[in-house]
């Protein structure tokens, strides 16, 4: 996952990313003696408060919500009574600040910059969703043979992954996006490629406490192949893990498309993305900074709900795994 | 000894691949380099760069002719649109290495500065409301990407508020981050993210730390709370946070790239950019060279730091 | 040292253990003292009105059960416990003053110099990643008004006090470079760093090897005498106090079922459960393979407790009365010793309890309803 991401892409002993913070539990009952200090934390992250047995909380419905809200007003956006974002220009307001004819005003060559964010959820989730599923089935792949394979094959799969995961992502993103041109598909494969290591890696620590366990002996007991096992074992096992994490890939996808295009290899315009949007309305910051801003609230909301809920989901999954 | 001599062929070993895949990134431009840099030479001009470079000759050939170049310091050149020879790329990343290395240095200091003290607060405030707020605030900067911080911070402070310099338009030579108007916008965009992973980290382990019955111990002993969590609870949970720290100095590379070309900075992340730009493929495969070899030192560094530091792990292997 | 029943006024009688000095004023008084946690199950009564009082010099025994609240108890009486969810009644007088509702500064002004306490497992009770030397200094430093050299002086004299060889190097090891046994030796020696007046010993040998237990025990006896401290010793086993406490207190299910100078106690013992606990040490007299006589039952609901003694449910005498009223403490025939039991074991009433149950054909019943089942036939309402 290219850099944008909190996580870090060495190989630190324990993982950063937490479940998502929120107000604990108070604490209700009288202290008769305060004398005791430094006391043991009783919150509960508010992401295992609200996945609790069954129902999530308000927030992820939040979360879910904008989600939606988002992917909807993507596929929609063409039939949407908004000004094409490519080729409707209004020549009476350029640079316009936001009125009722433009509710997020529009940029320097008079495009509409809500249609612009609108249409420009498209290639952004495009790219987000295409990276993470091109880089999942790769990685994923990769990163389950080398975990169940702990031999040989493992170890030489696991070392190569390790090498890619030596460079530095956005910058490997950079080099091959700028290598092979500007277009949303290159952008999805450079992102993939750099995704690929790092998911492969997840899919591989996941695999290899999952084929320890018995069950898995048992199959191998009776005589399954080992395709056979990886398919129907251990894959459905590890997926559910996963899942979190894709989410909270896609999310950092989006975030390293508009670092890409403020590098200036992103989308190319005239399509809009939300990081060539951004990246458009950096030369007018002092004078139209709702172009810039328009766009970067929709990642920074969109990256929210993403990490919420890949929260929720990994608290959920946690929990089954420690019933276990 | 012997671990950390395993570590290190391990790591020339890496540092071989990650040049070769470099190398290899260069030869799978579609198309003529030649033609793309300098792209009004003449064609005999042309095919003096093309002898410079060595197009002609076997692939591993190249490889091997680049690398060794590359060890010693030649990086290559930067062309002009004319085919002339251009400055050495040596001497730009000199001067554009100094300053990334800055920028990355204090926002892992920053950073650092600011979680440590929330960290160890709100793990000894575990479970109240301000441990709650810090928290939720936490997770907000995590989510908040830091390009888009430091446009927030150009907008703001920069445009409307004209409380500091938002681009450097100074000499090249002179090093921006050494004025602090000019650094601090950039520290505070890469640090802020950092803050929340940092601050998060501690927490955790500090309030393992404090569950640990040697903490009971110290309050036993009449030690005020300041002392307890500073001398007791904070040695032996910080060391995952320096760990990742030090590995995140390797990951914040590509976002120092974004941010300096937000404010203009002359680092190595502008130089790239500009080399994109220009089609200088020459220049930019050293710069992403340079920068995955040290990606992998630090890494390396830290890794051997972290077995060092800790007395179990140090002891352990004294023992063994 | 004087007990008194849980709803009497606090008196003194002036009456001492044997052994113990006369005439002094207790250094610690306890009374009534309660200790309740809130979990999501609902309040558990760790600790359920106990009263105590100890003069320096004299040394308490208190033995119980996991669950018995034993070190609820030594932690709450040193105020030791959590910020939250947790609840406290009652009153611990230190040197005459309560410090029951006192807040932490003021406690942190006891621990160590007036109050300390060795706990139970000295591996994890140790900073790991600090070096001895400082780990013990780091009281005197705060305490005293001292310099680093003098303490780190105190220290060395410290450490050959409680029986570590070869001081000087051990106040550069860290823990994990020691034995277990040493280990423990650096805890007493911290607890006793600044000379307080009280030990509390949580379970200070369980987690030893047995032939160091004897060791252990010993250094906290001789540091006591040379001290002249009041020393808490609790423990599970009663093999442990039973040579080296001047009276022992028997805890069950957060209450102080039976009290008695450590003779009297073993001579005379009146609560069944004592009389458990006692069976249950095996001996080596005894032929090997010989059965261990463990208490059948599961230990007490802390949480919603039934009515009626707590012990019934396992007690081989128990009647219909003590399932449904709880016995208080009374005090029984030698100065010093109470306990709680309608049916005390030694005594006509108790006897025929017992032999009423043999009869009926079960030592007691298995099922402990919340309801009071009567127990056999012919049940007579006790004495």
């Amino acid at each position: 996952m290219p850099e944008q991401s909190p996580s870090p892409t060495g190989s630190p002993p324990r993982p950063p990313s937490e479940s998502g913070g929120g107000v604990a539990a108070t604490p209700e009952v009288v202290p008769a003696t305060d004398a005791a200090g430094p006391s043991p934390p009783d919150s509960v992250p508010e992401a295992e408060a609200a996945g609790h047995g069954r129902g999530l909380g308000v927030m992820a419905w939040v979360a879910i919500g904008w989600l939606v809200l988002v992917v909807l007003l993507a596929i929609l956006a063409p039939l949407l009574p908004i000004p094409d974002p490519v080729n409707d220009i209004d020549t009476n307001a350029f640079l316009a600040s936001p009125s009722s004819g433009h509710l997020l005003g529009t940029t320097s060559d008079g495009h509409d910059v809500l249609s612009m964010v609108i249409f420009g959820a498209r290639a952004s989730l495009i790219i987000g969703v295409g990276s993470i599923l091109a880089g999942f089935l790769v990685g994923g792949f990769l990163g389950i043979l080398s975990g169940y394979f702990k031999g040989r094959i493992g170890g030489v799969i696991g070392s190569v992954l390790d090498i890619f995961l030596a460079f530095p992502n956005l910058v490997l993103a950079l080099a091959i996006v700028s290598f092979m041109g500007q277009s949303i598909r290159n952008i999805v494969i450079a992102l993939a490629i750099v995704s690929a290591p790092v998911l492969a890696r997840i899919a591989r620590a996941s695999t290899l406490t999952w084929s320890e366990r018995e069950f898995v002996l048992a199959a191998r007991a009776q005589g399954a192949r080992h395709a056979r096992i990886m398919w129907r074992e251990i894959l459905p096992n590890v997926l559910p893990a996963m899942f979190s994490i894709a989410l909270l890939g896609i999310a950092v996808v989006i975030v390293a498309e508009g670092g890409l295009a403020i590098l200036g290899v992103g989308v190319k315009p005239p399509t809009p993305s939300w990081g060539n949007v951004i990246n458009d309305g950096r030369s007018d910051l002092a004078d139209a900074p709702w172009i810039t801003l328009a766009p970067s609230a929709a990642i920074f909301f969109t990256v929210l709900a993403l990490n919420y809920l890949g929260d929720v989901v990994r608290a959920r999954f946690d929990v089954r795994e420690s019933a276990l | 000894m012997r671990v950390i001599a395993v570590k290190l062929v391990r790591l020339v070993v890496v540092l071989l691949i990650v040049t070769f895949l470099c190398f290899l990134l260069m030869k799978l431009i579609p198309g003529d380099p030649v033609d793309k840099v300098a792209a009004f030479a003449t064609p005999e001009q042309k095919a003096v760069i093309r002898e410079q470079l060595g197009l002609e000759k076997p692939f591993f050939s190249q490889y091997w002719s680049w690398l060794s170049g590359f060890i010693t310091g030649d990086f290559g050149r930067y062309y002009t649109t004319n085919g002339a020879v251009g400055e050495t790329v040596s001497s730009v990343m000199g001067q554009a290495l100094p300053v990334s290395g800055l920028l990355l240095l204090y926002s892992q200091l920053l950073a650092l500065a600011v979680a440590i003290p929330a960290g160890i607060y709100t793990a000894y405030k575990a479970g109240t409301r301000v441990d709650g707020v810090a928290n939720t605030v936490a997770f907000g900067l995590l989510a908040l990407p830091n390009f888009v911080l430091a446009l927030v911070l150009v907008i703001y402070v920069g445009a409307q508020w004209k409380l500091l310099p938002t681009q450097w338009a100074g000499d090249p030579g002179v090093n921006p981050m050494l004025q602090w108007r000019y650094a601090l916008l950039p520290t505070i965009s890469l640090a802020a993210g950092q803050i929340a992973i940092y601050m998060r980290l501690l927490r955790t382990d500090m309030i393992d730390t404090l569950q640990e019955d040697f903490i009971t111990t110290a309050k036993a002993k009449g030690i005020p709370p300041r002392k307890v969590l500073l001398r007791h609870a904070l040695r032996p949970s910080s060391l995952t946070l320096l760990t990742v720290a030090g590995l995140n100095v390797g990951a914040l590379i590509g976002g120092a790239v974004v941010i300096e070309t937000i404010f203009g900075l002359p680092g190595v992340g502008r130089r790239i950019t500009e080399a994109i730009l220009a089609q200088q493929y020459v220049a930019l495969q050293s710069f992403v060279a340079v920068i995955a070899i040290t990606y992998v030192l630090v890494n390396f560094t830290v890794d051997i730091l972290y077995s060092v530091l800790d007395p179990r792990i140090r002891n352990a292997r004294a023992v063994t | 040292m004087s007990r008194r029943a849980p709803d009497a006024a606090p008196v003194d009688d002036g009456r001492g253990a044997s052994g113990a000095t006369g005439g002094e004023a207790p250094l610690l008084e306890v009374t009534d003292l309660v200790t309740h946690f809130s979990t999501p199950r609902g309040v558990v009564r760790a600790v359920d009105g106990v009263s105590l009082s100890l003069r320096r010099g004299e040394t308490l025994g208190v033995v119980g059960e996991s669950g018995s609240g034993k070190t609820v108890l030594s932690r709450s009486i040193m105020g030791l416990l959590p910020k939250h969810n947790v609840i406290r009644r009652g009153s611990v007088r230190f040197d005459g003053r309560e410090i029951g509702d006192a807040d932490s500064e003021e406690m942190r002004g006891l621990w160590g110099t007036q109050i300390a306490m060795v706990f139970q497992d000295p591996m994890t009770s140790l900073n790991p990643v600090m070096k001895i030397g400082r780990q013990i200094t780091e009281p005197l430093l705060h305490h005293l008004d001292i310099t680093k050299k003098y303490a780190r002086d105190l220290a060395l004299s410290l450490l050959s006090s409680v029986g570590i060889p070869e001081p000087e190097r051990r106040l550069g090891q860290y823990p994990h470079e020691m034995s277990g046994g040493m280990r423990q030796r650096v805890m007493i020696a911290i607890a006793i760093a600044c000379g307080p007046k009280l030990l509390l010993a949580d379970e200070p040998t369980t987690a030893l090897d047995v032939t160091v237990q004897a060791q252990i025990l010993d250094l906290l006896q001789k540091e006591q005498q040379e001290r002249y401290m009041a020393m808490i010793l609790v423990t599970h086993d009663l093999g442990v106090v039973a040579g080296r406490a001047d009276s022992i207190a028997v805890m069950y299910a957060g209450r102080v079922v039976e009290v008695a100078p450590t003779r009297t106690l073993f001579a005379a013992m009146r609560m069944p459960y004592t009389e458990a606990l006692m069976r249950s040490i095996p001996r080596i007299a005894e032929p090997s393979h010989t059965r261990l006589k463990a208490i059948h039952g599961r230990p007490p609901e802390l949480i919603d407790p039934p009515p009626g003694c707590r012990f019934a449910p396992r007690c081989e005498y128990v009647q219909d009365r003590c399932w449904k009223e709880e016995p208080p403490l009374i005090p029984g025939d030698e100065p010093g010793h109470s306990y709680r039991c309608w049916f005390p074991v030694g005594t006509p009433e108790g006897e025929a309890a017992r032999e009423r149950n043999r009869a009926a054909g079960s030592a007691a019943p298995a099922n402990a309803p919340e309801a009071p089942a009567a127990p056999a036939a012919g049940a007579v309402a006790g004495a």
